[in-house]
This record gives structure tokens, sequence and C-alpha cells, in this order.
């Protein structure tokens, strides 16, 4: 059976945010995900294309950020690609939630909530195509 | 429609903040720019009824908690009520629900922050 799939590409502007997340949180109804699960979905991409945008970009408004959505028979997967700067798997340190709050302080949430939201999160830097991934995978059931 | 609107009221003596719509990285700044309005005006006590917000991202999240300790500080609180689902699942898997008293309804927020107003 063929994969379903297809791709959006926003500019890499906060304004689309929640045209990104509408389009994640459909997605993950058709995938045949309830509505609970749609939102956390949703929220997950609004965090990866918000630290595309305001961290590999550093806010800049004219490049490109690419979501590639793929149906398979087990998950639904959403791929967000730019060329801004990347950040390999190594790299991504999660907050502990217990200490962040017994010391609260603004931001480093993002990540935390995509991977409780999601089932895997993965991050690919392309060093010879300038093209670095973020793969976030919802299994469907 | 504005992707966040946000309507203040004054109940009882506390400011009662109603964020409608999508707090996200877009919104975040009007969201937090109401927030610092009140306790830069002395109020302390801020219940945010979220009864018509859909949707919070950590940006969000960041705003309240870049205030909390503040308003603590003067021997107020942030309070929360009337969180939809996709909303208290946010913050309740962070574990915030240990951080903020979060209550059903404004009713019982506001009877909970009695002690606050007189103090």
């Amino acid at each position: 059976m063929d994969h379903a799939q297809f791709r959006l590409v926003i500019p890499s502007q906060t304004r689309y945010l929640n045209l990104v997340t509408g389009l994640a949180k459909r997605a993950a109804l058709v995938a045949g995900m309830d509505d609970a699960t749609a939102a956390k979905v949703s929220i997950a991409v609004d965090e990866a294309v918000t630290n595309v945008i305001l961290h590999a970009y550093h806010g800049e408004g004219e490049h490109s950020v690419e979501l590639e959505v793929r149906f398979t028979e087990v998950a639904l997967e959403i791929h967000i690609l730019h060329t801004g700067q990347g950040i390999r798997q190594d790299q991504v340190v999660l907050p502990d939630p217990k200490e962040y709050i017994k010391h609260p302080r603004k931001g480093g949430l993002g990540l935390l909530l995509m991977s409780r939201f999601m089932d895997e999160v993965s991050f690919k830097e392309d060093g010879g195509s300038g093209r670095n991934e973020c793969c976030l995978i919802k299994k469907i059931g | 429609m504005a992707d966040l609107s946000i309507e203040v009221q004054e109940v009882d003596g506390v400011a009662v903040l109603l964020p409608a719509g999508f707090i996200n990285a877009h919104t975040v700044r009007d969201f937090e720019e109401a927030m610092e309005a009140l306790v830069k005006g002395g109020r302390y006590t801020i219940l945010l009824n979220c009864r018509d917000l859909s949707y919070i991202s950590s940006a969000g999240l960041g705003a309240i908690m870049g205030l909390i300790e503040t308003v603590r500080e003067h021997g107020g609180d942030i309070l929360l009520s009337n969180l939809q689902e996709n909303v208290f699942a946010i913050f309740d898997t962070l574990g915030f629900t240990q951080l903020y008293r979060v209550f059903g309804d404004q009713g019982e927020a506001l009877a909970a922050a009695a002690p606050e107003r007189k103090g």
C-alpha cells in the first residue's frame, strides 16, 4: 500500500503558526486519532516550528520552513525541514520538570512538550546539504 | 478573527484576565503585556479565566512563569480557572498543576483568592 504524504512550505514567520497547527490537528484526525491526541500533535508541531523560526533562523522571516506530513499504516509522521542552524540529537537536553518547577524561568519547555506529546522526536543535521530536520512521530492506536 | 483577544475585568477586587483564542509565539507578546500591565499597576492577584482559550504553547507558559515569582513576593498569586481539556493537559503534563492553583470555575477561584485580597 502506498503511503500518502503531502508538503506545505511556509515563510519563517510566527503569523503562520496557527495555519500549521490547524493542519497538524486535521492530519491527526484524518489518521484516526481522537481530539485530545490530535490537540497534542498540534502543540508538538507548534513547538517544533517555533524553534525553527526563532532559533534555527534567529527570527528572520525571509526563509522557508517545509512540513512534510506522511500517513503510514502505523503512524503519522511530520517532518519539519529547514536550512537554518541545525541541532544534532546529542545536543538535545530535556529539562527536568521537577527542577523547573522549583526554579521557574522562561523558556526550555518546548522540547519537553514535544517529547511528552509525541512517541518519537528526532533531529538530523545534514552539514553537506545544509538541510536540517526535526521528525515527529505519533503512533496510531 | 484575531488569533488572540484579551479582556480584563475587575471582579471582587481580583484582576480577571480572559484570553480568547490562541497563545503561541506569535501572540504571546500581547498576553505578556496584558499581564505585565496588571503587575505594574500593583495587581498581584491575577485570575486567568481560560474558558475561551483554545490553545497555549510553551511561549505562553513562559510568560506566566516569568511573573509568578514577582506576584508571590508581593503576597499575590496567579490562579487558573475554566481550563479546556487540551490546555489542562499541557499544564498537567509538565507538572504545572503543582505550581499553580487550578479551579473548575471562576467562582471557586475568586473564593480561594479572598485571603490574598485582604492581604
